[in-house]
């Protein structure tokens, strides 16, 4: 400002310089236009800073903003429409460089022009309201050359032309395309996006429209999978490399749509390479590839659950169904634990792990592995397997995995009291045969069994293994108390067996030969004696023992026979012939029993220490047998099993099914009485929910079966009905 | 003090003070001058020279740059203004975006 007389504190001056020079403002504005004239021709060197923004300062200050402001406009203007006549006249691929080359000159100009115009920023704009300096140079570049009649198009397309190039696998120049890309957000999102961003989506949509057709006309699934994800790729790496970040998830959306979504089903289904085939195959690429991508699209797991669950559900009906594979129950649960372990892993590998695919994958084999009935027993058979034979020789941690994989497959059942049953007649064989390999194998599943289920479940297993410790105690005890006495007798092991613990069955004992019976009886008193109170009851349907016979020619061998086989053979040391029906008087043996035994003496091969007339297979009631002098084998000791199907036959598999729901009975009254008498009044259908709910990690209590229990409390006046609601009980205390 | 690091500030009257670029930026408007890109004389010479402001006034200025970045660093003294100078004062501040 000019220098003022010090003691004048008035603003006058101002006005004062205004009135003096009425051309001061076009003398001014004249200096201020050549210079944005020369900034715009690289000729800036020469200006004085100060000297423009004093300028601009004052023509403010003296209210000449308006002419300063509108002075701007129209030499920016000027400028940029020469600017956009050399971009229109530029040639083929040069278009993009000469438009960021301007675009460069334009921003640096802007630049200048804002600074040496700061003041007018700072008060004239914000009070008139007019746009800053910055942004009106952008909105100019914008109006006057990208929305240009004749630049907008071609721009729009150059873009297109060039992302289209570079998907067809051409080199492009990427840091062009960026400064472009840059320019295009620079001027407003809105610019970027309706420019630009718009036409690319609805461009790239019938790219990979059409091209996704073509794919699937042509690939097996794996391969179109793999080119749908190389591309996915490539867009998002396009975005990285020169688009603006937040056109990632529409383009890939783009993509994901018309390449995965549209298409999905057609993959899935797809004839010979479809998911189905991968799972069967074990492709773990393409099923982590299809995870992968179908992940990306809404319902896209889904599908591929619900596929791999009818899979599974379909393999697996056939499996349990197939009647060559129900003949071995051992394969049959090895066909089981294959097939989990072989889905595991492509979950695992394939699938991320993923929780919902275990879910469905458990529920598909609970769904099939109780289609059949016999699942519970086949499973109970291939444990039994195992710790006959199958686990010799391996580790701990061997055992430990198996019996494991097993649980899981238990974990499935429905039934899985009648599991327990099962379970424990093949225990009870093989502690009663001491055929089991490891104690410790067994203590392990029984612990694995009561995490699972609970104490109840196998609180009467563990009482098998007490019984057979506490016996052996009372066998030492037994000799030691007997001495001598017994020195030429046959040796006797007695286990005894607290009933209710074992799967016992009342059969009447057959008549003992006369040396055990002796031994026995001696037994029985010494029990008694140091057990007060109890009752004893032989069970000849379970024991074996070893003896020793002499066939022609002195050939000597010990044979290891069932005790009803023993009782037999016993028969025979007084005469070489009897009939059926004098064996059958003499031992008093049940007629099936008896049947299987001599089956086993006389018709299997190798093994016939008895002779039968007339030669065939079954036995009958007219038949004879003779004691075969002749017998030979290679082996001193010779194991003589009984003729019994390692599975049950028919009639006795209905006996343990009738045993099983017999057994279910007290089970779901306790679980009634226990929810009434909690819940004191509850209608029909929350009673049989709730007791289902409470019985689910035993079994599938059937509805029918629960009501006719609630008749039966009711009867015997547990519970009542209600006067008025007939669906209503009430508990009775 | 190196040479690049120092500005040359000219009075109405031609008193020249040589003071730090630090301290001229303290102004908006001389920070611009002195930054602008494209090369104004200015930028170039490190020298501005305002035929508007008097040697006493640019001297009370240069001392206020010094003033004002001490006390941005946390040095919270006084700046004493005479109060006959403080209309020009005022003007140059507005000027020089102070």
């Amino acid at each position: 400002m000019s220098s003022q007389k010090k003691k004048n504190f008035q603003i006058e001056a101002f006005k004062h310089r205004v009135v003096v020079d009425p051309k001061y403002a076009d003398r001014t504005w004249k200096i201020l236009e050549h210079a944005i004239h020369e900034i715009y021709n690289h000729n800036a060197s020469g200006l004085s800073f100060e000297e423009l923004y004093r300028n601009a300062y004052n023509m403010v200050l003296h209210k000449f903003g308006e002419k300063l402001y509108s002075g701007l406009v129209s030499t920016m203007t000027l400028h940029l429409k020469q600017i956009a006549a050399s971009v229109e006249a530029s040639q083929g691929s040069l278009f993009l460089e000469e438009l960021n080359r301007n675009w460069a000159e334009h921003t640096k100009a802007l630049q200048m022009i804002r600074d040496i115009l700061m003041y007018m920023d700072r008060t004239f704009i914000p009070s008139t309201r007019k746009t800053p300096v910055h942004e009106l140079g952008l909105n100019l570049w914008r109006d006057n050359i990208i929305r240009a009649s004749n630049i907008q198009t071609r721009l729009k397309e150059t873009l297109l032309e060039t992302v289209q190039k570079e998907r067809n696998g051409e080199v492009i120049n990427r840091s062009l395309m960026r400064n472009i890309v840059k320019m295009l957000m620079d001027l407003g999102p809105s610019v970027y996006q309706q420019d630009f961003e718009k036409p690319f989506l609805d461009v790239s949509g019938n790219f990979y429209r059409s091209e996704s057709q073509q794919f699937i006309e042509c690939c097996d699934c794996g391969n179109y999978l793999k080119k749908a994800e190389k591309r996915l790729n490539e867009e998002i790496e396009r975005v990285s490399n020169y688009l603006d970040a937040q056109s990632e998830v529409k383009i890939t959306n783009v993509v994901e749509k018309e390449m995965i979504e549209s298409q999905m089903t057609r993959l899935v289904h797809m004839e010979n390479s479809g998911l189905v085939n991968m799972i069967v195959d074990d492709k773990y690429d393409d099923l982590g590839r299809i995870y992968n991508l179908f992940r990306r699209v809404p319902n896209g797991l889904m599908l591929i659950r619900d596929v791999m669950n009818s899979h599974i559900r379909e393999r697996g009906k056939q499996l349990v169904t197939d009647p060559e594979r129900v003949k071995d129950p051992v394969e049959f649960v090895q066909c089981l634990l294959d097939e989990k372990a072989k889905h595991d892993k492509i979950v695992n590998l394939a699938f991320n792990s993923d929780k919902t695919f275990q879910n469905a994958l458990n529920s598909s084999f609970e769904y099939f592995i109780n289609l059949n009935v016999r699942s519970p027993e086949f499973i109970s058979l291939f444990v039994d397997d195992k710790l006959r034979r199958g686990l010799k020789g391996a580790s701990e941690e061997d055992v430990e995995i198996i019996l494991d994989k097993v649980m899981v497959l238990f974990r499935y059942l429905q039934e899985k009291d009648v599991f327990e049953k099962y379970y424990k007649q093949h225990l009870a064989k093989r502690l009663l045969s001491g055929r089991s390999v490891s104690e410790d194998a067994e203590r392990s599943l029984i612990l694995k069994l009561k995490t699972e289920c609970g104490y109840q479940f196998t609180s009467k297993l563990e009482g098998m293994f007490t019984d057979m410790k506490t016996s052996h105690d009372t066998m030492q005890g037994f000799y030691e108390a007997m001495g001598r006495a017994l020195a030429n007798g046959p040796i006797l092991s007695v286990q005894v067996l607290t009933t209710g613990s074992w799967p016992t069955q009342s059969i009447p004992a057959c008549n003992l030969p006369h040396e055990i019976l002796t031994v026995c009886e001696r037994f029985k008193t010494y029990y008694l004696g140091t057990h007060n109170g109890r009752r004893l009851t032989w069970q000849t349907n379970m024991g074996s023992a070893d003896i020793k016979a002499t066939f022609s020619g002195g050939k000597k061998h010990e044979l290891n026979v069932s005790t009803y086989q023993m009782c037999v053979l016993m028969l025979f040391n007084n005469v070489d012939q009897l009939s059926y029906k004098e064996i059958e008087q003499a031992v008093e043996i049940p007629t099936v029993e008896l049947k299987r035994c001599l089956q086993s003496l006389a018709c299997a091969k190798g093994k016939n220490v008895l002779r039968k007339e007339p030669m065939s297979k079954d036995v009958s009631e007219n038949d004879s047998f003779f004691f075969n002098e002749s017998f030979s084998s290679k082996l001193y000791k010779v194991k003589i099993g009984t003729v019994a199907a390692q599975k049950e036959s028919e009639p006795e598999k209905q006996e343990t099914r009738q045993r099983v729901e017999e057994d279910r009975k007290p089970q779901i009254e306790a679980a009634i009485v226990r929810i009434m008498k909690a819940r004191r009044v509850l209608d029909h259908n929350n009673i049989v929910a709730e007791v289902t709910k409470q019985l689910q990690s035993r079994f599938l209590a059937n509805p029918i079966v629960i009501k006719k229990r609630i008749e039966s409390l009711i009867e015997r006046e547990f519970l009542e009905r209600d006067r008025e609601d007939r669906k209503l009980y009430r508990y009775l205390a | 003090m190196k040479k690049e690091d120092t500005v040359k500030l000219i009075s109405a009257e031609g008193f020249e003070f040589v003071i730090d670029k630090n301290a001229a930026m303290v102004s908006q408007t001389i920070r611009n001058m002195l930054t602008s890109p494209g090369g104004f004389a200015e930028t170039e010479h490190r020298e501005v020279t305002f035929p508007e402001i008097s040697t006493t006034i640019l001297e009370k200025i240069c001392q206020y740059f010094y003033w004002s970045l001490q006390y941005a660093s946390g040095k919270e003294t006084e700046f004493y203004i005479e109060p006959e100078m403080t209309l020009e004062l005022m003007m140059a501040a507005n000027y020089l975006h102070t």
